[in-house]
């Protein structure tokens, strides 16, 4: 990959793409179980054939699978992610309303953890093997393994409920009508859970990349040769050891970037935050096959845009990749 | 390490700042006033000699305190919901629950049923019935308005019963078909002419909202079609949403019943029931809408503040399989099933003693249509006489019967998110057991299942499963004359057969239910049916699940208890003198 053009990675991007997107299309079809009920509403049992062909006719779900996957490709390159038959409203209304909030929590979980995650994985590294290392090795790896919806649920157990300290769910409290100053204030509170919840479980992966990397470069010639040279410890961990090690880690984070939508679904429903993880859970479960399509589609992109991010950034981070 | 414990400063700091707030205090100042006050007084004096009573002017300077008068404060109510009802509007709203009970926070009925579930004038103020059952008249209420301004009138009625017609819908239009047209007379009266009698049509009645001329005509795609407002006749205007987030509905002050007992309701969305538990603990909401679930009964009720109502309800959890496959085709087999079931251990162990054990029968014991003869029994010894005498038996020691070669094993299928109902089937599965009936219970995802029970949702498609744990919501019992819809052997009549039953009698029966106006004629058909049912048994009923709803007592306390149907309806919000 690396070693072919600009133009021939971007190409393999856009094949994959496609790729995606036609088994974004076609897998959804593929699952038992009917959007008769969301379409119709409630009480489908009560309508007739006649009535229940009709709906089904209007949501063109009644035309042959090819039919409607061409119908799909032009939507989408008009722009036209559809309708959703759940919430009946214009899909792009939708992501456009709940993207926002997914965004604003993995993006500020992914701020927070990338620097606690260098600065604890890069302290671990320099002083291996000492007690510290090893309890936040230990905890790190505990953490690792705590499922999210327990962590969130934990939290909303000990904070929410027993002190009482911040709000247990939602973006904003419902209905109260802060402004300015305020609802920044409003927000802030209703976050700090989710935020803390999705930063302490990123943070391992972060560390973990981060030692491992520290550990391999500070092992290496050109550290000895700083230090031999006089370069002051201090110079030596950051300007040498850390600078060094940033690549693996900053495309961990790119990627993470990438789950950013979507990603978060566990921590939107024990928070009942309002984001697109959760749009996408209650349309997989009902069915919503625009809906899981558009939302998936996000999805693909966000991943692969972030890889080619990814991609990009490498040579400027290690510059031995340069020019290949 | 510098670095991370800066933040971590920071980060506590910010905890801290966002934890406190400044408390908003409010001062009440008393003023005093000087006022000037006229009376006339008797005054007794002694004039010359005499004693002299008469009237005298005195005027006298007063100084009253007078205390301010403090704004009341708009009464708000917060409720926990789960699960989106889109733009609630009659063709919008999703859910049979809590969905239409919204809707009809908004929009109003021609009768409205009573905390005892029978249907009372509301929009009509009188309903006469004809001779034959054919026509219908309603005189209506002359002092409604439409959230608009505009007044309801006789028009608004024929308008509603027309567009329902020509606008499908899958409940309201076929509550409308059954009238053929209708007329009306001067504002407040309306005729509905049926095109054959239909019993028991109070309740559809009662369930379908009137919507307002003025603005849903030319409506040509309700669906979709995007509305200013919800505007109804209800006690409730909603007045801001914000989807998947909340729903704020305001009191409608001219409201014909009288002005709501609440200003403001909120509903709240929640993904899970976990989040709104933790939200009613801290009163971030003071009543969640759904179901409290048995273990949370007794959690719920020990905080202080929290009440728990509680009370039968018509919802049924059952047993359903095809009785076209190989066992249930085979009415010994139903039987002895039937006869294994322990439905009060169900009871105790699953519901914690919340639900009423199952009539064989169908219709609940608390319904006035119930049949006492039919008997529902625990007797798993009578279940391995009957499979014993049929020739049911376990011929090769595994502990299987078998019939004609084949062991009575199969699918027994439940949904893995219905914690409850998956534990029944569990507890089902064992006393079949017992008695060498292997059910492999199943847990599948709830559109896995809809497939397969009931695919389409529509009965003609045929069947995918063998057995499978099942239930009807409240409004399915809550109306015993529709005992039919479960029974008819024809697709088109019965739309909620998803078993495949099929017996000559209980069809005739069905069809003079249809039919039939005569109370008495409808008590009998009835109590017959019941018996074919319990004995025949196109399915197990299980039990009748108690409602069971948390809410803050401190907060509001003027929630009814439908018959059958929990606390939140429309009776919990009107004053109460103009309860019907």
């Amino acid at each position: 990959m690396l070693s072919e053009s600009r133009g021939g990675r971007v190409f393999q991007y856009l094949f994959v793409l496609v790729v995606a997107i036609s088994l974004n299309f076609f897998l959804p079809r593929m699952m038992p179980g009917n959007p008769l009920a969301l379409l119709a509403g409630v009480d489908v049992g009560l309508m007739t054939q006649e009535d229940r062909d009709k709906v089904m006719a209007e949501a063109g779900l009644d035309r042959p699978l090819i039919e409607q996957y061409a119908s799909y490709w032009g939507d989408l390159l008009r722009g036209d992610f559809g309708y959703s038959y759940r919430q009946k409203e214009p899909i792009a209304n939708l992501v456009l309303a709940r993207l926002p909030w997914s965004l604003f929590l993995a993006g500020s979980s992914l701020v927070l953890a990338a620097i606690v995650g260098i600065a604890a994985g890069a302290y671990s590294a320099w002083k291996r093997a000492s007690v510290i290392d090893v309890g936040l090795l230990w905890s790190m790896i505990t953490i690792n393994s705590m499922p999210s919806f327990w962590l969130g649920m934990l939290l909303i157990a000990i904070v929410s409920v027993r002190l009482g300290w911040l709000p247990s769910f939602g973006a904003e409290t419902p209905a109260a009508g802060y402004e300015g100053l305020d609802r920044v204030i409003d927000i802030g509170r209703h976050a700090i859970l989710p935020v803390l919840t999705l930063t302490v479980l990123t943070i391992p992966a972060v560390y973990l990349t981060m030692r491992y990397t520290m550990l391999s470069v500070l092992g290496s010639d050109f550290i000895r040769t700083a230090r031999a040279k006089g370069a002051g410890e201090t110079r030596v961990l950051f300007a040498h050891a850390m600078r060094n090690s940033m690549a693996p880690v900053v495309t961990i984070l790119a990627l993470r970037l990438g789950f950013a939508f979507g990603g978060t679904v566990i921590i939107e429903t024990v928070y009942s935050y309002p984001g697109l993880g959760r749009l996408m859970f209650e349309a997989v479960g009902g069915r919503d096959f625009p809906v899981m399509q558009a939302g998936f589609l996000l999805i693909t992109i966000a991943v692969l845009a972030s890889n080619l991010l990814a991609d990009f950034l490498y040579p400027f981070l290690d510059p031995r990749t340069k020019g290949q | 390490m510098k670095k991370s414990y800066l933040f971590m400063l920071l980060l506590v700091g910010l905890l801290l700042l966002a934890a406190c707030q400044p408390e908003e205090v409010q001062v009440e100042v008393t003023r005093v006033v000087t006022e000037t006050i006229t009376e006339e007084m008797e005054v007794t004096r002694i004039v010359e000699g005499e004693v002299v009573t008469e009237s005298v002017e005195v005027t006298r300077i007063v100084e009253v305190e007078v205390v301010p008068e403090v704004p009341e404060e708009p009464t708000s109510l917060r409720m926990a919901i789960h699960g989106t009802e889109n733009s609630l509007n009659p063709y919008t709203y999703r859910t049979g629950y809590p969905g239409w009970n919204m809707l009809l926070l908004e929009y109003d009925t021609l009768l409205q049923l009573d905390a005892d579930g029978v249907p009372q004038p509301w929009l009509a103020s009188n309903m006469e019935l004809s001779e034959d059952g054919l026509t219908i008249t309603f005189d209506l209420r002359d002092d409604v308005t439409w959230h608009d301004g505009e007044p309801f009138t006789a028009e608004d009625v024929k308008f509603t019963v027309e567009y329902y017609q020509t606008h499908e819908h899958g409940r309201w239009t076929r509550n409308s078909q059954p009238i053929e047209s209708v007329e009306t007379d001067g504002d407040y009266k309306v005729i509905f002419h049926m095109a054959a009698g239909s019993p028991g049509y109070e309740l559809q009645l009662a369930e379908t909202p009137i919507i307002p001329q003025h603005i849903w005509e030319g409506v040509e795609d309700p669906d979709t079609h995007e509305f200013e407002a919800n505007i109804g006749t209800g006690p409730y205007k909603l007045t801001e949403t914000v989807l998947d987030q909340f729903y704020v509905m305001e009191a409608n002050e001219n409201y014909f019943a009288g002005k709501p007992a609440v200003d403001k309701l909120v509903f709240v969305q929640f993904a899970d029931d976990s989040g709104s538990l933790a939200a009613i603990r801290t009163n971030a909401v003071d009543m969640i809408v759904r179901r409290a679930s048995p273990e949370q009964i007794t959690i719920l009720g020990a905080v202080e503040g929290i009440d728990v109502a509680q009370g039968p309800e018509f919802a049924t959890d059952m047993v359903n399989y095809d009785v076209e496959r190989f066992p249930f085709n085979n009415k010994t087999v139903r039987q002895a099933m039937n006869l294994a079931i322990d439905r009060q251990d169900l009871v105790d162990t699953v519901y914690l003693g919340a639900a009423s054990p199952g009539s064989a029968g169908w219709i609940h014991p608390a319904s006035p249509m119930y049949n006492e003869a039919v008997v529902t029994t625990y007797d798993p010894d009578a279940a391995m006489a009957l499979l014993e005498e049929a020739g049911i038996t376990d011929s090769d020691g595994d502990g299987i019967r078998e019939l004609d070669g084949q062991p009575l094993s199969f699918e027994f299928l439940a949904v893995s998110t219905e914690a409850l109902r998956l534990r029944e089937a569990e507890l089902v599965s064992e006393m079949l057991g017992k008695i060498g009936i292997e059910a492999v219970v199943t847990a599948v995802e709830t559109s896995t299942w809809e497939e397969a029970v009931w695919p389409g949702f529509d009965v003609t498609q045929g069947r995918n499963y063998e057995m499978s744990m099942w239930g009807w919501s409240a409004p399915v019992q809550a109306n015993p004359l529709r005992m039919w819809q479960l029974l008819h052997s024809s697709p088109d009549t019965g739309f909620l057969n998803l078993t495949g039953f099929a017996n000559e009698r209980a069809d005739e029966l069905s069809e003079t239910l249809t039919t039939a106006i005569d109370p008495a004629v409808q008590k009998e058909t009835l109590a017959e049916l019941q018996e074919i049912t319990a004995d025949d048994l196109p399915f197990i009923l299980l039990l009748y699940p108690d409602g069971a709803y948390a809410y803050w007592s401190s907060v509001y306390d003027g929630w009814t208890f439908m018959a059958g149907q929990g606390v939140f309806n429309k009776l919990s919000f009107i004053p109460e003198e103009a309860r019907p």
